[in-house]
């Protein structure tokens, strides 16, 4: 019965950012939620569950304010949590989270299949999947919107730009889900009161042996400006010949033999 | 002092906000044209123990806390203030008596499928010639051997049409005033019991409202709900609860409104810019909020003193009465924002102004409310 981790990220629901007066982003009254797809991840590994037995295991890094995501990932089918807490995980970067999270599963989780969402909600680096099973030394499969466990072997679905691609791999293995993969259940009242009662273990920094230090240094983040414009155009010739020339002054195709 | 939601209370809020925006929103201006109960809602509210909220895990509900309940009415409202109260009236006129004053056996029998949301609850009071004045009923129930014999009509049964159990209210013996109304539990399927024509509303209209015709109707002495001559004080308790239904409906349709009186007013252009930026609309927008803040305040500590098993009737009525009336006073400001475009059949600011106007009629009229509130005060 395979033990299955799915790690989550905790991100701002991006229907609560607001611009700033200076094209910065206003996150004074910012709500959080697990990451869309790595709800795919979570409902995936239940359905799993589901069919062959063994357990779930929600497994994210993140600042200690995300304890509420911690039990929303137990309302959504996991079985037991591991919370990597501390003020210095705020705003990591993908390397420092996949190295985390393969520090704390290669010493304290045993594992079958490990599922994590494509890429996350805020920075869709798409890349703390494939490095944590690197530094596993697994087998990765990426873009994944159908998976089953046939005798012992993973067998998944690509989308590739070219089509499907069908692939089997021997466990453990780590894969990473698109959307498509399911629709994830909205967890019922009772849900979420039995997810208070799971078991969790929080593991601090002090705990890791590793330093993961940052590579990449964020300098400026702004809101891009939108801005919608609205003409009437006809539908005769001099009208076509109007609506070109409009789109050429804002500059929305190319000028002329240009 | 504390004004935070525990986490499960901020988790399940948005999880009915998913539910709503998923399952409600993109039927809801259909059903309220089509004055169709959505059956299919309920049943997919039943699978997430939406609709036991309040209710002990032991007789078939999910064992949160009222407060818990309130806040996933109010989001349930904000996308569909029918669907909204059809849950409201189930738990908090339903199920509520029944799970207070109900013995082992009808809790076990009655109040436990209601709460798994196998069948719908309803409250038979409400009479043609008694709506506030209760005590002007005329319903009875006579004892018969075994059995109780209840004749008699009722109006405005709000589930009526869609409920499979009644908590109706008869005299047992009208000579005793205030102590001669009892109440009954009636299942749909009793013989004598006819279920009349669903009401066509002004607002609502999803939510299915009828008469409810009692004939010879005979149920056994064990459905009698408390004690012979309890009526009154079952009724008027399980309106306390009801009253933060109705509270938490309204709070739905006002966040409605502000929401999309804000989204309106920041894309609508007159005068060269958003008409947010005109003081007038800005003002009504301040007021909304703050109205909608204040009405929030009063409901959640009605439910919160309720939580804490203290006394919540005043709080409640006070709830009831100021989030009503706010609801339509807003909702009116919200059809007035949108001008022309607001006051068209398919606006949701329309639905809202309509539906408001029903929470400060049922479930105790705004007067009955400051009967409530001024009989407290002046005690």
């Amino acid at each position: 019965m395979p033990e299955m981790i799915a790690c989550f990220k905790w991100v701002i629901d991006e229907a609560y950012i607001r611009r700033g007066p200076e094209g910065e982003l206003d996150l004074s009254s910012v709500n959080y939620k697990i990451s869309e797809y790595d709800r795919n991840a979570i409902e995936e590994a239940v359905r799993l569950r589901e069919a062959h037995g063994g357990s779930v295991i929600p497994v994210t890094v993140a600042a200690p304010e995300a304890a509420k995501g911690v039990k929303d990932a137990l309302s959504r089918g996991g079985d037991r949590a591991f919370f990597i807490a501390d003020e210095a995980f705020h705003d990591l970067e993908p390397s420092q989270t996949a190295a985390v999270l393969a520090e704390v599963i290669r010493s304290r989780i045993p594992h079958d299949l490990i599922l994590c969402g494509e890429g996350s909600g805020d920075l869709y680096a798409q890349q703390v999947g494939p490095r944590l099973a690197e530094h596993l030394e697994i087998p990765c499969i990426s873009f994944v919107q159908k998976l089953s466990i046939e005798q012992g072997r993973l067998i998944a679905e690509r989308k590739v730009e070219e089509g499907l691609e069908v692939v089997a791999a021997p466990l453990p293995a780590l894969v990473t889900v698109l959307p498509d993969i399911n629709v994830p259940r909205i967890p019922g009242v009772k849900d979420t009161l039995a997810a208070a009662k799971k078991p969790f273990v929080t593991v601090k920094r002090d705990e890791l042996s590793g330093k993961y230090e940052a590579h990449l240094a964020t300098l400026l983040v702004r809101a891009t400006q939108m801005e919608r414009q609205c003409e009437r155009f006809g539908t005769q010739p001099e009208d076509v010949a109007r609506f070109l020339e409009s789109l050429r002054k804002k500059g929305a195709i190319g000028q002329k033999g240009g | 002092m504390d004004f935070k939601l525990s986490e499960e209370q901020e988790l399940i809020r948005s999880n009915m906000r998913e539910f709503a925006a998923k399952h409600v929103d993109p039927i809801a201006a259909e059903i309220d044209e089509n004055s169709r109960h959505p059956a299919e809602v309920f049943q997919k509210l039943a699978e997430g123990n939406w609709l036991g909220i309040p209710i002990p895990q032991e007789y078939g509900g999910a064992g949160a806390d009222r407060l818990t309940h309130v806040i996933a009415v109010e989001e349930l409202s904000r996308s569909c203030a029918s669907t909204g109260f059809t849950l409201s009236a189930h738990v908090d006129l339903a199920c509520t008596p029944i799970l207070l004053f109900g013995n082992d056996q009808q809790k076990a029998k009655f109040l436990t499928p209601m709460a798994k949301g196998e069948n719908l609850g309803a409250f038979a009071l409400t009479e043609p010639g008694a709506g506030t004045d209760v005590m002007a009923a005329t319903t009875t129930a006579a004892l018969d051997g075994n059995d109780y014999v209840i004749n008699g009509s009722k109006t405005f049964t709000s589930n009526g049409p869609v409920a499979g159990t009644y908590v109706a209210f008869a005299w047992t013996d009208k000579e005793a005033g205030r102590k001669g109304m009892s109440a009954f539990i009636v299942p749909r399927d009793t013989p004598g019991l006819r279920v009349g024509e669903h009401f066509k509303k002004m607002g609502l209209r999803a939510s299915q409202t009828s008469e409810m015709i009692f004939k010879d109707c005979r149920i056994p002495k064990e459905n009698l709900l408390g004690q012979p001559g309890q009526g009154v004080q079952i009724a008027m308790t399980t309106f306390d609860h009801g009253r933060m239904g109705i509270a938490a409906q309204s709070i739905g349709i006002l966040q409605a409104a502000l929401d999309e009186a804000v989204q309106y007013s920041k894309e609508r252009i007159q005068f060269g810019t958003p008409i947010a930026r005109h003081q007038a609309i800005a003002w009504m927008i301040a007021d909304m909020a703050t109205d909608l803040a204040a009405a929030r305040f009063l409901a959640y500590y009605a439910a919160w003193l309720k939580d804490q098993k203290q006394p919540f009737s005043k709080e409640a009525a006070m709830a009831k009465l100021f989030a009503s009336e706010a609801a339509m006073k807003h909702t009116t400001k919200a059809v007035q924002i949108h001008g022309g475009y607001g006051y068209i059949k398919g606006a949701k600011v329309e639905r809202l102004m309509r539906d408001a106007k029903i929470t400060e009629i049922y479930e105790g009229t705004s007067e009955a409310q400051r009967m409530v509130i001024s009989g407290n005060v002046l005690r």
